[in-house]
């Protein structure tokens, strides 16, 4: 009865479960000796979205490191800060980064895990994420939600295995800083595109990078969607290098069409693949039965058909 | 309450009445005598003698929302101040037809239905009562620009503007806004012609901007999302004359992804029936493409503590209506799944076809109708407190 935390869908409420750990909300009330072992749960900061006083979020952190045993805290949840419709997520960010000796076992961070309801996607002010990378060396799992003011440079970080970009709309920088870093550890890359609408304004030229996977050695999994040029990308996809090493590609929640689709079977095999994403598409019913068709051994989702006669195709997710 | 005889205010025919009707059928009741509200607000519906009277919706009737607002296109939106100032008269009509009636008695009091009425007085009612409620902005909204001065000195940005007088989410504006970033997402909808607004999912084409002037809404099935300020401000200031209550955005529990409230069904101070309304949009309203959800997941999820804690909301807020027999509160569940808020509170709200009451309370295996029936027969009457009938046992297990 759960909203899972299943990243390859768009589902994803992030309050029950965090890179395989139970969340706790830490609310700073209450009694700390009933607090949960710190290192047995992940740990859900979040300042009310709504009435929230400036350093709203600060002061929440510096409770969290009064009460909890920081060098065992394996992986914090950011929900929300002090209003973050106007303020950027440089408000939690910067207490993390700067608290970096006090959190040795942290190994995972979400940014900004707003349910729609409390902040829409493309409504969350994030910011520049890379101190987060450059603090925490050892960090393997980094997630932010909302592409709004995100921004991020190109690092060298040995130890990352997830790096997850949720949004309605990725700037091509952010794009193109990822394409750029150097991540040896690498194993799943997922970017929801979004749309040019809300800042979504990368090309497939700007995924070059990431296609040719030369920076990537250690990736399996790979997911560009969500995007309003998902049949471009799909063709792109045709003959990326990157591909012959996947375990699993989503091209999942976009504008996919018999177009796109069409251009990655004509493109190199993806028999090698375990699992093939493409729900929320736009393909007809024969093109439906070619996929399964051509990829006996690889499960495919084609769920969530939408329909492909529609003249405005759109997202799963913008807003 | 042997010689009662139900009489029923409504539309005649309509499935209201009808459902009604059907309710005392099968309670081996005679036939309730349907009033018609057409005749009520004509000043011209005597009572029968010793009524026990139902007042139902005006809803549903071209004709008689003509009578109430002025005639026009029934789909067309606003009016709201008009048809308020109708609705109390036609109430004031009833009262006195009801006061002579030897025997007779009201089972909604007119003055609470008037208060259900009026979004303004409701929620300041609810709110000296210490029943939660989002915060509203204080002071009139008559246009946009006072509505986001408004936000802005409050720092809310993200509020629900509801008109005044509204029912079934009619008018309801989802509003955020950030600078020149706004978003509207609303049933009523701007002309062809007029707005720049995208129609829902599937929708083909896009509204064209149109000429100057002022814009006539009409209310649509489909929630539409308007993110120009000129297609706001619009919208805004088409409700805006009629009277508009704005509150701060209560940010609710989420199922699957999707957001949800409840709507609770208080009969004589108890609560007896309850849907979940999951919406695709932040309207969860059935007939806006709502659908009905899961209640044994949300009690689950909410515990024993929280289910109960959620019921009693419903029924504080039903103790500030002693004299309707029935109401539906809409109730929020926050996103951290403990705090709670009223969003409406409807005189009409038990329009629930079909669906049976909660397991041992007084609704069980009764309809919405049914179970108000059968609480005029227990002895309910207006103006009683609600615990008189309820019991002690059941008070105390709500804390």
């Amino acid at each position: 009865m759960t909203e899972h935390d299943n990243p390859r869908r768009h589902v994803c409420g992030y309050r029950d479960r965090y890179a395989d750990l139970p969340v706790a909300e830490f609310t700073g009330e209450g009694d700390p000796g009933k607090l949960p072992e710190a290192g047995s749960v992940a740990w859900r900061l979040s300042a009310e979205p709504y009435d929230a006083q400036e350093g709203a979020f600060a002061a929440l952190f510096a409770r969290f490191m009064e009460q909890v045993d920081t060098s065992a805290v394996r992986a914090i949840v950011v929900g929300g800060w002090e209003n973050p419709y106007e303020v950027g997520s440089e408000v939690a960010i910067r207490p993390l980064a700067d608290a970096a000796a006090r959190f040795p076992a942290l190994r995972a961070v979400f940014v900004g895990a707003l349910q729609s309801e409390q902040c829409e996607i493309s409504w969350i002010q994030q910011s520049d994420v890379t101190p987060l990378l450059e603090a925490y060396p050892r960090l393997e799992r980094l997630e932010v939600r909302g592409g709004t003011g995100l921004e991020f440079n190109p690092v060298r970080h040995d130890a990352l295995r997830t790096l997850r970009f949720e949004s309605g709309g990725l700037p091509a920088d952010v794009v193109r800083a990822v394409g750029q870093c150097d991540l040896p550890a690498l194993e799943e890359l997922d970017l929801w595109l979004g749309v040019e609408n809300y800042g979504g304004n990368c090309s497939a030229a700007d995924l070059d990078a990431i296609m040719s996977g030369e920076r990537f050695p250690a990736l399996r999994h790979l997911g560009l969607r969500d995007s309003e040029i998902q049949d471009e990308i799909a063709a792109a996809v045709a003959s990326a290098p990157v591909i012959a090493r996947l375990e699993t590609l989503s091209l999942s929640m976009g504008t996919l069409t018999d177009l796109g689709a069409e251009a990655l079977l004509s493109g190199q095999p993806l028999t090698h693949l375990h699992e093939l994403d493409l729900h929320h598409h736009f393909l007809t019913e024969p093109m439906i039965k070619r996929i399964q068709d051509a990829l006996p051994g690889v499960q495919v989702d084609l769920s969530e058909p939408e329909d492909p006669e529609d003249d405005w195709r759109y997202v799963a997710v913008d807003e | 309450m042997a010689n009662t005889r139900f009489a029923v205010v409504g539309v005649p025919g309509g499935r209201r009445v009808d459902l009604f009707r059907a309710a005392a059928a099968r309670a081996g009741l005679p036939d309730p005598n349907v009033i018609s509200w057409r005749d009520v607000l004509a000043g011209d519906a005597p009572i029968p003698p010793g009524s026990a009277v139902r007042v139902d919706s005006p809803g549903e009737d071209a004709e008689v929302d003509a009578l109430l607002r002025g005639p026009g296109d029934p789909a067309r939106a606003g009016g709201g101040a008009a048809w308020y100032a109708a609705f109390r008269g036609g109430l004031r009509n009833l009262a006195e037809a009801v006061e002579a009636s030897p025997g007779s008695a009201l089972l909604g009091d007119v003055d609470e239905i008037a208060v259900m009425f009026d979004k303004r007085l409701c929620h300041e009612r609810l709110r000296a009562a210490g029943v939660p409620v989002p915060p509203a902005l204080q002071g009139p909204v008559g246009s946009y620009r006072e509505l986001r001065e408004l936000m802005t000195r409050d720092g809310w940005p993200r509020v629900f503007v509801k008109p005044a007088h509204g029912s079934s989410a009619s008018g309801v504006i989802a509003f955020q806004a950030l600078g020149a970033r706004v978003k509207a997402v609303t049933s009523a909808a701007l002309p062809d012609g007029w707005g720049t607004g995208t129609d829902g999912p599937g929708e083909a084409g896009r509204g064209r901007r149109g000429g100057a002037g002022g814009a006539s809404l009409y209310n649509s099935l489909r929630v539409r999302t308007y993110e120009s300020e000129t297609d706001v401000a619009a919208v805004v200031g088409a409700l805006a004359p009629d009277g508009l209550h704005v509150e701060r955005w209560f940010p609710k529990a989420s199922m699957d992804g999707r957001a949800f409230d409840l709507r609770v069904v208080v009969v004589a101070g108890a609560p007896t029936h309850v849907v979940v309304r999951v919406g695709r949009t932040p309207m969860t309203n059935l007939h806006l493409g709502g659908v009905r959800g899961d209640l044994g997941r949300v009690r689950e999820r909410l515990g024993t503590a929280g289910w109960q804690g959620a019921l009693d909301v419903c029924v504080r807020a039903a103790d500030c209506f002693p004299g309707s027999l029935a109401i539906g509160v809409d109730l929020m569940i926050g996103t951290d799944w403990r705090s709670t808020a009223v969003a409406e509170v409807n005189a009409f709200g038990d329009l629930l076809p079909g669906l049976t009451g909660l397991p041992g309370g007084p609704g069980e295996g009764l309809d919405t109708y049914a179970t108000q029936i059968a609480a005029v027969s227990g002895g309910w009457r207006q103006g009683m407190q609600s615990r008189d009938i309820r019991g002690e046992g059941e008070l105390s297990c709500v804390t």
